[in-house]
C-alpha cells in the first residue's frame, strides 16, 4: 500500500493505483449526504481531540503544577501519538467505515471518561502521572488514525487536491474552535468533566449517525448500533453524575466558576469570577471578595499608617501574597519599600501575572518599591537585620498547627525585634464575632510579647465581622485622624475611625490565654468556634 | 464534605481501580554500630599481634579522653578554659555515643537519644551548656531558667495509634473505659505527690543529679522491687496503665516493666521539678538532630581533638607519672600509643574493665539494653498538623519522632513541584525498638545477626497498621543497630551503697559514663563528664575555679 494515502504524492511518482474493490467496504463513492457526514465528523473529531488534550493539560498543571511544563508535554505527547496513529493507519485494510466507527466509540469513551479518571486517579497518587500520559498517547493515537482513514473513506467522491483541502482546513477550524471555546466558555461554564463528557458524546453520536449514512452490513450495523448505544449510556450516566457531584462540590462551594486554581506544596488556590465579584480561596478559605475586600484592606493598613504619627517608609508585609494590603500602603508617596513575605509563589504568582488579579492590585506586586520574597514568615524574621516602621501582618487564620506557629508569643517577639522603638504592627485576627476568644487570645498573645495594643474591628459583608490587632510600643494609643485625604478611600473616613476602636458588647475582651509555640491553645480554640458556625 | 471525600465519591460507580501494585525498592543500609571493631577488644593479645604494633610513642597529649560521647565530651568541655591539649579516641566515624546524629537527606536526625527534658535547676553543668548555647536564655525571678521558646518541643506534641485511629497526645482519653481513666487520674495524683515528695533526710524524693535523691531507706526499699511488682501492688491493673508505663520504662530505660527497678521507674515519673508556665505546653528540648545538637555544642566549645575510628585497647598508668592509652587505629590497622598526663575513661563499665583491668572490682555490673534504630527517609504530601512523636499502641516499637518538627522554616523541607511530580514535603522519621526483655544477649545476638532486608521489614510491618503504604513515600531506611544502648537499672541497680560511685580509678583515671549511676540521662552523662575533668585537674595542679556541678 502506498505510504502517500495521507498527504500530497510527491510530484515524481506514479499516480495512485486505485485499490481493488472488495478491499475498502465502500463499494462506490459514497453518497452526498455520507460525504458531507464524513466532512462533519472530521471537524467534530478536530475539535474534540483538542478539547481532550486541553483537558488532561489543566488536570496535569492542577494535580502537578508547573501548567508551562505540563501543557507543554501534554501537547507534544499527544501530537506524536497521532504520528503514531496515522503511521498504524496504514495497516487497516478492510471495512474502513466500520473501523472507523469503532475507533470514534473508542475516542468517545476515553476522551469523556478521561478528566473523572484523572480525578479518580488524583487521590491514589503514584499512578497519576502514568494514567495522565496513558491516556493522551490513546487518545492522539485513535484520533491520528482518524484523519488518514477518513482521507481515505472520501477519496473515491473527491479529488485528492480538494481532499486534502477540505480535510485539513476543517481539522484546523476545528482546533481553533476548540482552543477558544475551551478557556472562555466550556471550562468556566460546563467544568472540566461535563466538557470531556459532553464531547464524549458528541464523538458517540457521529459514530451512531455514521451507521446510518454509511453502507454498513446488516450484521455489523446492528453490532456497532449496540456499540453506539452502550457508549452513549455510559457517557450519559457519567454525565449525570458528575454534574450532580461537580455542582454540589464546586459550583456551590466556590459559589461561582473557577477561573484559576493551582496547588501549591501547602494549599489549594482558587480564584472564582462572577460576572461582577472576583474571588480568592485558599484551601477552601474565603481570602477575599472583590465586592467588599476594601473595607478590609483598608482598615488593615490605613489605621496602622496613621497610628505610626509619622510618615511610613520601610514597611514589612507578613502574607498578603494577593497585593491587596500592598496596594493600600502604595497610596502613601512617603514609602521608599514595602518588603512583603509570602510562603507561597502559587499566590504571589498568580497576583502578579493574571490580569483579574493585578487589576484588582493595581500592579502592587510589580510596583518598583516592592520586594516579594517567597519565604517562611518565621525563618525570614529570624535571619532578617532590617528594620521597620511599619508591619502589615495578614496571614490566613490559625486553623493548623503550621500557621498557629506565626500567631504565637516567640513569634511576636522576634516581630518586635525587628520594629524600631516607635514602630507599629497591624495583624489581621480573625473574627471576634465568631471566633471571640480567637480574637482576645491573639491580642492576649501579643501583650505577652510585650506590645501594646489597640484591637479594631470592621463589617466586612463577605466575612461578618472581623477584627485586627494594632499593636506597637510604649505610648501606642488609638488614632484621631487619617494620613491620607479620605476621599481617595472607598470605606474609611477620619470621623469613623473611633468607631473602630470600640468593642460592642457581645465581642468585647474576654479572658484568653496566651499562645505559645509548645502550647497551641489557639488552634484548638479557633477550630472549637468556627465548627459552630460552618456545621 | 471534604475534598478526598468528594473526589473518592467522584471515582466509585463507574471507575476502573488503579492497576495492581508493586512494592517499590527501598534503598537503605545498617550504619552501626561498629560492632565487629568494638568485639576486637574480647579477643585482646590476637588481636594486637596481627596489627602493626608501633612500639615507639606516636603522640603526646595533655589529657587524653576514651570515648567521645556525652560523658567524654563534657570532660572536654570542662577542662577548655585551661586551655590542655585535649585527644578524644572514639572507635566511630561520629562522635556522641548514643547522642549521635545523621546529616544526610533533608534534614538532620538523629541516630539515639532525640529530646532533653528541661532540665532541673540543680543539674547545673546542664543548664550551663544549654545558656551557651542560647536555649535558656536568662532566669526568672525565682532562679528558674527561661527557655527559648523555639526549643521547646511545637505543638502537636504526641499522637498515639489506638483502635484503629490516631488519638492526639499519648492518652486517647476519650476512647478509654472509665476503669483505665480512674486507674490513669490515680497515677498521675501518684506521680505529683512523688515530684514534690521529700524523704526522712529532707531530699526530694526523685532528683537529678541523681545523687541529690533522698537516701530515707523507706524510698530506696522501692529498689528491690520491679516496676512490675510495684504497679501489682499498688492495684494498677487496667490495661492502659500497664502499656502506658511499659512504654515509658522500654522509651526511658530500654528495659520492661518486670526487668526494671520501680525506684527507677518512679524516678522517671517524679524527678522533674521545673514547673513554669512556659514548660505548661511540654518541657522537652528538641532539635532535628536530637541530642546530637548538644553534642555539637560541647564539640564547638571544647574544640578537641577528635580521633575517630580509634578503638582504645589498654590504659597504662606509667611510672614515671601520667598515663598512656594503646589504641587501634581502624582505618590503618595498626596499634598506635598515646601518653598523657591524665586519662577520662568515658565508656561503659564492661569496657573500661578491659581496658584498665586494675580497676574491675571498683566498676558495677550493669546490663545494657540493646536498640534499634531507623532513619526512614520519606517524602508525602504537606500535613501541617504532624505532631512530633508518634506512638503506636501495643506496637513492638516506640514509635517514631519527625526530625523536621521543630524547624521554623516550612519551605526547607518543602519539594517544589517539577513537571515530573506533584509538590511534597521531606522529612526523616526516626523510629525506635527498644529490645527490653531480661535475657539481653539473646536480644543482641538476634539484632546483630539480622540483614538489613529483615529488620527494615520488621520496621515496616511494625507502623503497617497506622501506615499501610508507608513504602509509597518511602526513599531510604537505614538501620542503627545499638548492642550496647544504655545501662537498664535492673530491680537493686542502686546496690549497697547507693550513689556512692566510684570516679577516680588510680591516680591519673578516672571514670565517666552513665553506668555509674545506672540511668542514661543526658544530664548523668555530663556532670559525670565534669566530675571527672575536675577531680584530673585537681591531680595536675591545673585551676579550673569553682565547680560547675
Amino acid at each position: 500500500m502506498s505510504a502517500s494515502e495521507a498527504s500530497v504524492p510527491p510530484p515524481n511518482e506514479a499516480p495512485e493505483v486505485p485499490e481493488a474493490p472488495g478491499q475498502d467496504a465502500v463499494a462506490g463513492p459514497p453518497r452526498r449526504a455520507a460525504r458531507a457526514a464524513l466532512l462533519a465528523s472530521v471537524f467534530v473529531i478536530a475539535t474534540s481531540g483538542l478539547i481532550y488534550e486541553l483537558i488532561t493539560g489543566t488536570l496535569a498543571s492542577y494535580v502537578l503544577g508547573d501548567s508551562v511544563a505540563q501543557f507543554s508535554f501534554v501537547i507534544g505527547l499527544y501530537l506524536f501519538a497521532m504520528g503514531i496513529g496515522s503511521y498504524l493507519s496504514q495497516y487497516l485494510e478492510s471495512k474502513l467505515l466500520e473501523r472507523f466507527v469503532e475507533i470514534e466509540l473508542g475516542v468517545a469513551l476515553v476522551g469523556g471518561l478521561s478528566a473523572p479518571l484523572l480525578f479518580k486517579v488524583y487521590t491514589a497518587s503514584g499512578a497519576f502521572r502514568v494514567l495522565l500520559y496513558g491516556l493522551v498517547l490513546l487518545i492522539g493515537m485513535l484520533v491520528g488514525l482518524e484523519i488518514p482513514l477518513l482521507i481515505r473513506l472520501l477519496k473515491f467522491s473527491l479529488d485528492l487536491k480538494q481532499l486534502v483541502a477540505r480535510v485539513l482546513t476543517l481539522d484546523y477550524i476545528g482546533a481553533l474552535v476548540a482552543s477558544l471555546l475551551f478557556p472562555s466558555l466550556l471550562l468556566p461554564r460546563l467544568g472540566i468533566h461535563q466538557t470531556g463528557l459532553f464531547f464524549g458524546l458528541l464523538n458517540a453520536f457521529v459514530a451512531l449517525g455514521s451507521t446510518f449514512l454509511f453502507p454498513i452490513t446488516r450484521a455489523d450495523r446492528f453490532r456497532l448500533r449496540a456499540l453506539c448505544a452502550l457508549t452513549v449510556l455510559v457517557l450519559g450516566a457519567a454525565f449525570a453524575m458528575v454534574t450532580q457531584f461537580v455542582e454540589r462540590a464546586e459550583a456551590i462551594y466556590f459559589g461561582a466558576p473557577v477561573v484559576h486554581s493551582a496547588q501549591s506544596p501547602y494549599q489549594r488556590m482558587v480564584l472564582t469570577q462572577s460576572p461582577r465579584t472576583t474571588r480568592l480561596f485558599l484551601n477552601g478559605n474565603l481570602q477575599f471578595s472583590s465586592d467588599d475586600e476594601y473595607r478590609y484592606h483598608e482598615v488593615l493598613v490605613h489605621p496602622a499608617v496613621a497610628a505610626l504619627g509619622r510618615d511610613p517608609r520601610r514597611v514589612l508585609i507578613l502574607g498578603g501574597g494577593d497585593g491587596l494590603a500592598a496596594r493600600e500602603l502604595l497610596r502613601y508617596p512617603s514609602v521608599e519599600q514595602v518588603t512583603l513575605v509570602d510562603l507561597d509563589a502559587v499566590v504571589t504568582d498568580a497576583f502578579r501575572t493574571l490580569p483579574i488579579a493585578t487589576r484588582l492590585n493595581q500592579g502592587a506586586l510589580t510596583d518598583r518599591r516592592v520586594t516579594v520574597r517567597n519565604e517562611d514568615a518565621y525563618k525570614f524574621l529570624e535571619g532578617c537585620t532590617e528594620s521597620f516602621d511599619l508591619a502589615i501582618v495578614d496571614f490566613p487564620d490559625p486553623g493548623n498547627y503550621a500557621v498557629g506557629k506565626l500567631y504565637t508569643d516567640a513569634f511576636y517577639q522576634l516581630l518586635r525585634e525587628r520594629l524600631g522603638v516607635r514602630g507599629v504592627v497591624v495583624v489581621q485576627a480573625t473574627s471576634p464575632q465568631y471566633a471571640r476568644e480567637s480574637f482576645w487570645t491573639i491580642v492576649t498573645t501579643m501583650e505577652a510579647a510585650g506590645f501594646m495594643t489597640a484591637p479594631l474591628h470592621v463589617y466586612v459583608p463577605s466575612f461578618g465581622e472581623w477584627g485586627f490587632v494594632l499593636a506597637g510600643g510604649e505610648g501606642l494609643a488609638a488614632p484621631g485622624g487619617l494620613r491620607i485625604e479620605a476621599s481617595t478611600l472607598r470605606y474609611l473616613d477620619s470621623a469613623g475611625l473611633p468607631e473602630l476602636f470600640r468593642f460592642p458588647r457581645d465581642i468585647g475582651r474576654v479572658a484568653a490565654p496566651i499562645n505559645r509555640l509548645n502550647d497551641q491553645k489557639l488552634v484548638a480554640i479557633y477550630t472549637r468556634e468556627w465548627s459552630v458556625w460552618t456545621r | 464534605m471534604d475534598r478526598r471525600a468528594f473526589l473518592s465519591a467522584l471515582g466509585t460507580g463507574w471507575l476502573v481501580q488503579t492497576a495492581g501494585e508493586h512494592p517499590p525498592r527501598i534503598a537503605g543500609q545498617v550504619v552501626g554500630a561498629s560492632h565487629a571493631a568494638g568485639h576486637l577488644l574480647r579477643g585482646g593479645a590476637p588481636v594486637v599481634s596481627s596489627a602493626v604494633v608501633r612500639a615507639v610513642v606516636q603522640e603526646k597529649a595533655d589529657v587524653v579522653i576514651v570515648g567521645g560521647g556525652v560523658s567524654g565530651l563534657s570532660a572536654a568541655w570542662r577542662l577548655a578554659p585551661a586551655g590542655l591539649d585535649v585527644a578524644v579516641l572514639e572507635l566511630e566515624p561520629r562522635p556522641g555515643g548514643t547522642s549521635t546524629w545523621g546529616e544526610e537527606g533533608a534534614v538532620p536526625h538523629p541516630w539515639g537519644a532525640h529530646y532533653l527534658a528541661a532540665p532541673n535547676v540543680e543539674a547545673r553543668a546542664a543548664l550551663r551548656l544549654l545558656q551557651e548555647m542560647g536555649a535558656v536564655t536568662g532566669w526568672d525571678a525565682a532562679g528558674r531558667p527561661v527557655f527559648d521558646p523555639r526549643r521547646l518541643c511545637h505543638a502537636p506534641q504526641e499522637r498515639l495509634f489506638y483502635d484503629g485511629e490516631w488519638h492526639q497526645g499519648l492518652v486517647p482519653t476519650d476512647a478509654l473505659s472509665i476503669a483505665e481513666r480512674d486507674e490513669m487520674a490515680r497515677f498521675l495524683d501518684i506521680e505529683e505527690a512523688l515530684t514534690v515528695r521529700r524523704g526522712a533526710d529532707g531530699r526530694p524524693a526523685f532528683q537529678i543529679p541523681l545523687d541529690m535523691s533522698s537516701r530515707d531507706p523507706d524510698l530506696l526499699a522501692l529498689d528491690r522491687l520491679s516496676m512490675e511488682a510495684w504497679l501489682d501492688r499498688e492495684g494498677f491493673r487496667t490495661p492502659f496503665l500497664r502499656w502506658y508505663v511499659r512504654y515509658a520504662m522500654l522509651d526511658d530505660f530500654g528495659g520492661a516493666p518486670e526487668d526494671v527497678s520501680a525506684w527507677a521507674g518512679l524516678h522517671y515519673f517524679a524527678a522533674r521539678k521545673l514547673r513554669t508556665p512556659e514548660l505548661e505546653g511540654s518541657h522537652f528540648l528538641v532539635w532535628p538532630e536530637g541530642n546530637g545538637r548538644l553534642v555539637k555544642a560541647l564539640i564547638e566549645r571544647a574544640r578537641p581533638r577528635i580521633m575517630l575510628g580509634s578503638l582504645a585497647m589498654a590504659v597504662h598508668d606509667l611510672p614515671q607519672g601520667g598515663v598512656a592509652v594503646d589504641y587501634l587505629d581502624v582505618a590503618r590497622h595498626e596499634v598506635r600509643r598515646i601518653e598523657a598526663r591524665a586519662a577520662v575513661l568515658a565508656t561503659p563499665a564492661f569496657v573500661t574493665r578491659r581496658l584498665f583491668p586494675a580497676a574491675a572490682p571498683m566498676l558495677p555490673v550493669r546490663t545494657s539494653s540493646p536498640w534499634l534504630v531507623a532513619n526512614l527517609h520519606v517524602e508525602d504530601r504537606f500535613e501541617p498538623n504532624l505532631p512530633w512523636d508518634s506512638i503506636l499502641y501495643e506496637a513492638e516499637g516506640l514509635g517514631y519522632v519527625d526530625a523536621a518538627h521543630q524547624l521554623t522554616d516550612l519551605a526547607a523541607t518543602t519539594v517544589p513541584a517539577s513537571a515530573l511530580r506533584a509538590p511534597r514535603r521531606q522529612t526523616v522519621l526516626t523510629y525506635y525498638r527498644a529490645f527490653g526483655g531480661a535475657d539481653t544477649t539473646a536480644a543482641r545476638s538476634m539484632l546483630l545477626g539480622s540483614a538489613w532486608e529483615g529488620l527494615a521489614d520488621g520496621v515496616l510491618r511494625d507502623l503497617a497498621p497506622a501506615h499501610p503504604h508507608l513504602r509509597e513515600v518511602l526513599g531510604r531506611m537505614d538501620l542503627m543497630l545499638w548492642g550496647h544502648a544504655m545501662p537498664r537499672p535492673r530491680p537493686g541497680f542502686l546496690g549497697e551503697r547507693p550513689f556512692e560511685t566510684t570516679c577516680a580509678l588510680g591516680p591519673r583515671i578516672a571514670w565517666a559514663h552513665v553506668d555509674q549511676p545506672g540511668m542514661a540521662l543526658f544530664e548523668e552523662a555530663q556532670a559525670r563528664g565534669v566530675r571527672a575533668a575536675e577531680l584530673l585537674a585537681g591531680d595536675m595542679g591545673v585551676v579550673l575555679g569553682e565547680s560547675w556541678l
